[in-house]
């Protein structure tokens, strides 16, 4: 590529305000033809909002964008497309009830005619087997794994021949193997001329397969277009990082930025508590299939007090129906579960919370929290469910105890009072620990804990996890994210197709773990299956 | 045996325009409670353009003209004023029932029921026993299968049902989900005029007060039944219609040995049914969240 060709992509003083927040001020950046592109930034940098200005999502409260020279319309999908931008979301964008030769159909450029169900499967049929994806057409988006929607998302993308493709944090959602086999399918685009701009958040896989690096923090651009080669892997951290972690562990820093190798050994508190019995025990537990997910399928898992077992595999392995099975919400079809030594399989979830449960859920903002609902109403929600109907309660009293733990958990906010909706995601997640991490907590379930929070809050989140497990807590942590999982568990058990694959000790491999939730030699790494 | 087919066609006809209406929307994303409020303006305004013109093509044109607007305006008030598609569906209703008794009231006095001095154009001799049907009933399925083009084998229903669906993935391709939902929402407010034309006209020739009894809802019952597919929601309206029919035969042949009340309810009971079905078999799945408009 000559170095007078114009810019592939051109923000310049791109602005984003929503309401009173910034989410983009003044991001100035220009991207090389024939490159691949990689913007980092931790959660709320903006990283994401760039993307869409640039796609025309989103319309910016001022600036210009630019496609290899021209100024287009900023606000406006179609003249993005037109330009020859596309954007793969970070929460794939396909309606699920698809199939896969209509979630091609339906953002196809131009004047569609009426079609045949088999017309439509041939005439995406060659665009999908020159991208190598193998797919039966008639399937539908909902029904495929994670991996193939989003093979089936970037296809999408490419069907107008797009010249610059954009994919927002691609790699959140899938196997270490998984991304190997993303870079590769980046790498032949490129070849192909494509110019790939990859939202990222982590440093190693920035490293892996960037040609240059770009760093927004706080929604400025702090660094790049830089060629990273030119970059150590320590000052991309610094950057990213900026202020937020000083005085966190520094394992905790490299596993907030993704930097991680080998891990530091996890100081262990579960020592003093090794002679008790077990807090949770799943014997051999099977779930009845519903509409909500994986089945269980023969389950067994032992957590100890003062142990933190962390939960990895690809997204809808069955994650989630283990902690409904915990929680009373699933079926059972064989099995038992005992918590503290109980057996507490037949009982529901109010007993099972009396009994020392507490879940931090995976989705705050619908499960975790009413978020029409005042701050000390959700903060007392644990409490008063467990009493009588009829009690009566006192206001007055429960505001002043809410006001007294919010402020030990650091919660900013104004008054008790306000809405949960109206607190950040890193305060909203504070207000659900400060409810369920509590001195009779004896198995602590955090999903999730840390998806979509900046790197302050999550280390904030880890620290308060181990706290509690110093207490003497039992700690089930499910998260998609490896370098979380490996610096804060005790143990980490893969989960594949509803079963457990895999168990592993720190110091943790990535490969052999990374292997295990693929399913692909479970035997060759040694572990029980 | 003609005229048992002859009375649920003509119950079904118009219960089957209007059910349509309900599934464009529906697959636009809205729940829409107004059917019953577009079907009475529908019929209101017929009886009443035949009335001021004299002409039974103007009539329907005024019909068409008046659901549209309505529609238009709960379109406006679901996307610009951001209300509740329920609770506004649920307005419009209200505004179409009372609004034709008003209308009716303030133009001919205290009076019930209008008669009109003729009804919809029949389909005649040529069809023999069938004559007597209007040329609606006999329009009928080739308007399904119309409509069943447009949603299940255009683009235009593949980005109807996406804006509906998962309205950001249709803004990410440059759908505009507020605006297939205008068309959705105008679309349907034909097909209620002509449902209540249908109604007004088909086989009778008069409006009365509160004349729809209840049956947009029944249609947005066999919306949710149907799944939201054209011919899925027509199958199920046309179901609603011979429960309806049978009820009638029943109250003749067995009216003093059981309550004809309860014979009466027969297709009220048969919504009820077909409703818990279509939960059961998860049916109503499609039809996306209640009444929320999800977007990212």
């Amino acid at each position: 590529m000559s170095i007078h060709s114009p810019p592939a992509l051109a923000c310049r003083d791109v602005t984003v305000r929503y309401g009173d927040v910034t989410a983009l001020s003044d991001v100035s950046v220009a991207f090389e033809p024939g490159l691949i592109h990689a913007v980092v930034g931790q959660n709320g940098a903006g990283k994401t909002t760039f993307a869409r200005v640039a796609s025309g999502l989103v319309q910016p409260t001022n600036g210009a964008v630019e496609i290899a020279g021209q100024v287009i319309r900023t606000g406006h999908v179609r003249e993005s497309r037109a330009a020859g931008v596309e954007l793969v979301h970070q929460s794939f964008a396909l309606p699920p009830s698809f199939t896969v030769a209509e979630a091609m159909e339906f953002g196809a450029p131009g004047r569609g005619r009426l079609y045949s169900r088999k017309g439509l499967a041939e005439k995406w049929r060659a665009h999908l087997a020159g991208l190598d994806i193998q797919v039966d057409f008639s399937k539908r988006i909902r029904d495929l794994p994670v991996e193939t929607q989003q093979s089936i998302e970037i296809a999408r993308a490419l069907i107008t021949d797009a010249r610059v493709l954009i994919l927002d944090e691609p790699t959140a959602v899938l196997s270490p193997v998984g991304i190997e086999m993303l870079f590769a399918r980046v790498r032949r685009l490129k070849q192909r001329g494509v110019t790939v701009i990859l939202i990222l958040h982590k440093i190693r896989e920035v490293l892996g397969i960037a040609d240059t690096i770009t760093v927004l923090r706080g929604g400025r651009r702090v660094e790049g277009p830089v060629l990273a080669a030119d970059i150590s892997a320590d000052h991309l951290a610094t950057l990213i990082v900026g202020d937020a972690v000083k005085g966190h562990k520094p394992g905790d820093r490299d596993a907030l930025v993704g930097n991680g190798g080998a891990h530091a050994d996890v100081p262990s508190g579960h020592q003093r508590y090794a002679s008790l019995a077990p807090a949770l025990v799943l014997s051999a537990v099977s779930t009845v299939p519903d509409s909500e997910g994986a089945p269980l399928d023969k389950v067994s898992l032992s957590i100890r007090p003062g142990e933190i077992v962390g939960i990895a595999g690809v997204e809808g392995n069955g994650q989630k129906t283990l902690v409904r099975a915990i929680a009373d919400l699933a079926g059972l079809s064989a099995g038992t579960i005992a918590l503290g030594g109980e057996d507490i399989t037949r009982k529901s979830l109010a007993a099972r919370r009396a009994a020392g449960l507490r879940i931090i859920p995976f989705e705050r903002n619908i499960e975790g929290l009413s978020l029409t609902s005042s701050l000390w109403e959700n903060w007392s929600a644990r409490e008063l469910l467990q009493g009588p109907l009829l009690r009566l309660v006192n206001p007055a009293r429960i505001r002043a105890l809410c006001d007294g733990s919010l402020k030990k958990w650091g919660v900013h906010y104004h008054t008790s009072s306000q809405r949960a909706g109206s607190l950040s995601g890193g305060n909203a997640q504070k207000v659900i620990l400060a409810r369920e991490i509590d001195d009779d907590a004896k198995l602590i379930i955090a999903a999730q804990p840390t998806r979509g929070l900046d790197i302050g809050a999550t280390a904030f989140v880890w620290e308060s996890l181990r706290a509690a497990r110093d207490k003497g807590a039992a700690i089930l942590l499910i998260s998609s994210d490896l370098d979380e999982l490996f610096d804060i568990s005790d143990r980490v058990v893969v989960m594949l197709s509803g079963r457990v694959a895999g168990a592993f000790a720190a110091p943790y491999d990535i490969q052999s773990v990374g292997a295990a939730m693929t399913g692909a030699g479970a035997a060759a790494t040694g572990t029980q299956r | 045996m003609n005229d048992v087919i002859i009375a649920i066609l003509r119950s079904g006809t118009p219960l089957v325009y209007v059910t349509l209406a309900g599934v464009i929307a529906q697959r636009a994303g809205v729940w829409n409670l107004g059917l019953e409020g577009l079907m009475i303006i529908g019929a209101c305004a017929t009886i009443l353009g035949i009335m001021l013109t004299q002409s039974y093509a103007a009539a329907i044109v005024i019909a068409i003209a008046m659901c549209v607007i309505a529609s238009v305006l709960s379109w406006f008030v679901i996307e610009k004023l951001k209300a509740n598609p329920i609770i506004a569906g649920l307005g419009l209703t209200g505004l179409g029932i009372g609004g034709t008794a008003l209308a009716v009231e303030s133009i001919f006095g205290s009076q019930a029921t209008v008669t009109a001095p003729f009804g919809a154009p029949k389909l005649g001799a040529a069809f023999g026993a069938y004559g007597v049907l209007s040329i609606f009933v006999a329009a009928m399925p080739f308007v399904v299968f119309a409509l069943w083009l447009l949603l299940k084998r255009s683009r235009f229903g593949l980005q109807l049902s996406a804006s509906g669906e998962h309205p950001f993935a249709a803004r990410g391709v440059g759908i505009q989900p507020v605006r297939m939902r205008l068309i959705a929402l105008s679309i349907g407010g034909i097909l209620c005029a002509i449902g209540g034309a249908e109604l007004a006209t088909g086989s009778l020739q008069f409006f009365a007060q509160g004349m729809t009894a209840g049956r947009g809802f029944m249609a947005f019952a066999a919306v949710i039944f149907g799944a939201a597919h054209p011919i899925g929601a027509t199958a199920a309206a046309l179901f609603f219609a011979i429960a309806g029919a049978l009820g009638i035969r029943a109250q003749l042949m067995f009216g003093d040995k059981v309550p004809h009340d309860l014979l009466q309810a027969l297709p009220y009971l048969a919504t009820v049914f077909g409703v818990w079905l279509s939960g059961k078999l998860g049916g109503a799945k499609t039809a996306g969240s209640f009444g929320e408009l999800k977007d990212q």
